[in-house]
């Protein structure tokens, strides 16, 4: 087990170092085989590890460092979570480095990338298995910067490298509140080691324990892009597709839920935590499905719907309700990360052009993107008996079955964003794939670009998602089909929660179908048939009211500009030129004027020469000791 | 300690004086004159060095370290005023520089 645990770590480094160190020597067929190898080699361990596992297992490996009462070893800890989450990440990964050997065939700086990504799995990886906070922190600002560095991937374009400046800085706005909580805990506790934090929970007040638990939060809203950090997500698809697909929406972003989950024993047990993650996760679902459905870039809609889906695992955590979170977490990484790759072939065979507006009908030239693509889209808007329906149904199951006011408001929330789902998803596969009510099959020259076409590799990674994504309800079935794989597996994670019964569930399940059947019915009516061109018409013209407010991301970005960026630059305006030009600069230059003129007047009285000033310090010295040497002496 | 106090004085002495006679004599080169100061401050520092050993202080070899800082501070702003120099006068003879006078 202990060598099953080191190899999934130490591959993905070692891939990463290698392609760092050598890259640029060796062909690019050696390079795109390692880093899918190693990252390959990695899943294969975690399947051994899976194999091997009995029970939870703490392993260490070494020392890493300490001094007093400070120990942090390189400790690692699988538990059913850390297991299934290594499991999604290395063949989720693995997919995706498969796909970027096609994405990336004709960019030369294919070294960089898959280093990158390299690295960034093992970061991810650190995050998942690490047994202490520090570990984990240490994962958690790997992929951070890894996320930064490839984000601003294409970084010749200002635009890009100011998207990954931005990524990187409001993740760290939530990183401060981490790196508090985990101070914090190591002054309280006198330990970092996740597992028995977790145990020491009734060692200290209920508020102390509330503040830890905003804290975590505050830093898993930066690091998933809860509101109000989700600022940085949607800029976020400057970088590659390939990245959005791996990071932006598979693995790195559900970091944060991971860490509530991972802490929930010790910050479970306030309830105004529980509240505070539960609503921030439903107000944020809500807040992406809105943007989403006017949204006209293609790589930003699945954004928005990013920061909607994790929205919906918060609400899980919330809810106590861990197993779903995880659930949807998993089916959220297989149907997302198909839904980009896809998103990454439309992108590419259209010639980098980002505008739903200006794709039609695509299904009829894209057969081999559309029909996964549509299963992605129906396991997002959760239609049985896809993935989505059923972990998007355990989720708002649980928080109906917390019961009392305030969940039962969030769970009309979350069920009005099933609909809301519904709508963008297939606003956008209608505007992009075309009405499938109206078969007019587009000829190839009435789309205004000739369409490139695809790597073998990148259309063939879409099977094993679409069907992972279509089949993968089968890991956790609902209890009135029997007992659910993951249920089992993860329940010593669950905190008690209400049991409903299997009609309540049923019904439940019925009125998500309900809304979400609505919301496409809804988004037909708007966007198929001949109401198409129309709409299409209507998307060019500027935008006004609710649309408006809704495209610019509720003005978010706006609001922080005034409220942060305007006063930061005025206050740095006032100490550069008031401060430090005013004062300091000027300051220094009235005195070094003053020594000037005195220097003038001074040297009247020398011939001005360096050397005979010299010689007079010398002989000067000279004398003074002398007389010194005489007096002593 | 096999090197008694005397020798490291007498060694820091020499030092010393070298170092003056380069700064006295070399005019033709501001760098030299530069050099010069540097081993002057390196035999003071044997003396710091060469007395917190003789009295089992740390001390001296404290200093001997702030001198180290200083004098890496000092050669980066000199190096930097004779790159000046040099550009306005194309030369780096010590007597070429007297605007104090004239």
């Amino acid at each position: 087990l202990k060598t099953a645990l080191v190899l999934i770590l130490l591959l993905p480094l070692l891939g990463g170092i290698f392609n760092i160190l050598l890259g640029r020597m060796l062909s690019r067929r050696v390079v795109e085989s390692t880093a899918c190898a190693v990252v390959w080699g990695s899943f294969v361990a975690s399947l051994i590890a899976a194999g091997a596992y009995s029970g939870p297992a703490v392993v260490e490996i070494g020392a890493w460092f300490s001094s007093f009462n400070l120990k942090v070893p390189i400790t690692l800890y699988l538990d059913p979570l850390s297991l299934s989450l290594c499991l999604m990440i290395t063949f989720v990964c693995g997919l995706i480095h498969l796909y970027s050997i096609g994405y990336m065939r004709e960019d030369p700086g294919h070294v960089r990338f898959f280093a990158l990504l390299n690295l960034f799995v093992w970061a991810m990886l650190v995050l998942v298995l690490a047994e202490n906070l520090l570990l984990l922190y240490m994962g958690w600002e790997g992929v951070g910067f890894c996320s930064y560095a490839l984000i601003g991937f294409w970084y010749r374009e200002a635009k890009n490298a100011s998207a990954g400046r931005k990524a990187f800085i409001v993740t760290r706005i939530g990183d401060v509140g981490l790196g508090i909580a985990i101070v914090w805990m190591f002054q309280l506790f006198d330990t970092l080691s996740i597992t028995r934090l977790n145990q020491m929970g009734h060692l200290v007040t209920l508020g102390v324990i509330t503040a830890l638990g905003l804290l975590l939060l505050l830093g898993a809203m930066g690091k998933s892009a809860q509101a109000p950090l989700m600022v940085w997500l949607p800029d976020a698809m400057a970088g590659p597709t390939p990245v959005s697909a791996q990071i932006h929406a598979a693995t790195m972003v559900t970091a944060g839920v991971y860490l509530l989950m991972r802490m929930f024993p010790l910050i479970g047990v306030s309830t105004v935590v529980c509240a505070a993650i539960a609503v921030t996760g439903a107000l944020t679902a809500f807040y992406g499905a809105t943007c989403a459905i006017v949204e006209r870039d293609l790589k930003r809609i699945l954004a928005y719907s990013t920061i909607s889906q994790i929205g919906y695992m918060m609400l899980a955590v919330g809810s106590g309700a861990i197993t779903a979170a995880t659930f949807h977490l998993i089916m959220h990484a297989f149907f997302k990360a198909l839904l980009f790759l896809g998103a990454g072939c439309v992108i590419t065979a259209m010639h980098h052009e980002q505008d739903i507006f200006r794709m039609d009908r695509l299904r009829h030239l894209l057969p081999g993107v559309f029909w996964p693509f549509l299963a992605g889209a129906l396991c997002l808007v959760g239609m049985p008996p896809t993935g989505g329906f059923f972990s998007k149904d355990t989720i708002l199951a649980a928080v109906w079955a917390k019961g009392g006011m305030l969940y039962g408001a969030l769970y009309m929330v979350g069920m009005f964003t099933v609909f809301l789902t519904a709508v963008y998803t297939f606003r956008m596969m209608f505007i992009v794939f075309g009405d499938p009510l109206a078969p007019i099959p587009l000829k190839q020259d009435r789309l205004h670009v000739q369409l490139k076409p695809l790597p073998r590799i990148m259309k063939i990674i879409l099977v094993p998602l679409a069907l992972l994504s279509l089949v993968g309800g089968i890991f956790n079935i609902p209890p009135y089909l029997g007992n659910g794989l993951l249920d089992s597996f993860l329940a010593p994670l669950n905190a008690a929660g209400g049991s409903l019964s299997h009609t309540a569930e049923l019904v439940l399940q019925g009125i998500a179908v309900i809304a979400a059947t609505s919301g496409i019915g809804v988004a037909w009516w708007y966007h198929g048939l001949e109401r198409r061109e129309v709409r299409r018409a209507r998307a060019d013209q500027p935008q006004k009211g609710i649309n408006a407010f809704l495209q610019a991301g509720w003005y978010v970005d706006g609001l922080y500009r005034l409220l942060f960026i305007h006063p930061y630059r005025r206050l740095s305006a006032i100490l550069w030129q008031r401060v430090d030009e005013g004062v300091i600069d000027d300051s220094l230059d009235r005195m070094a004027a003053g020594f000037g003129r005195t220097g003038q007047f001074l040297g009247r009285w020398g011939r001005g020469r360096v050397s005979v000033y010299m010689l007079s310090l010398a002989g000067g010295a000279t004398l003074l000791i002398a007389w010194f040497a005489w007096e002593v002496l | 300690m096999i090197v008694p106090l005397t020798h490291v004085l007498i060694f820091a002495s020499i030092l010393f004086s070298l170092g003056l006679v380069c700064v006295l004599i070399w005019r033709a080169n501001v760098i030299m004159l530069l050099i010069g100061i540097e081993i002057m401050l390196n035999g003071a520092m044997l003396v710091f060095v060469g007395g917190s050993n003789h009295w089992g202080m740390a001390d001296g070899q404290i200093f001997a370290l702030i001198i180290m800082a200083m004098t890496s501070a000092e050669v980066s702003l000199a190096l930097a005023m004779v790159v000046y120099l040099h550009r306005r006068k194309k030369t780096v003879n010590v007597d070429e520089f007297r605007e104090l006078k004239d």
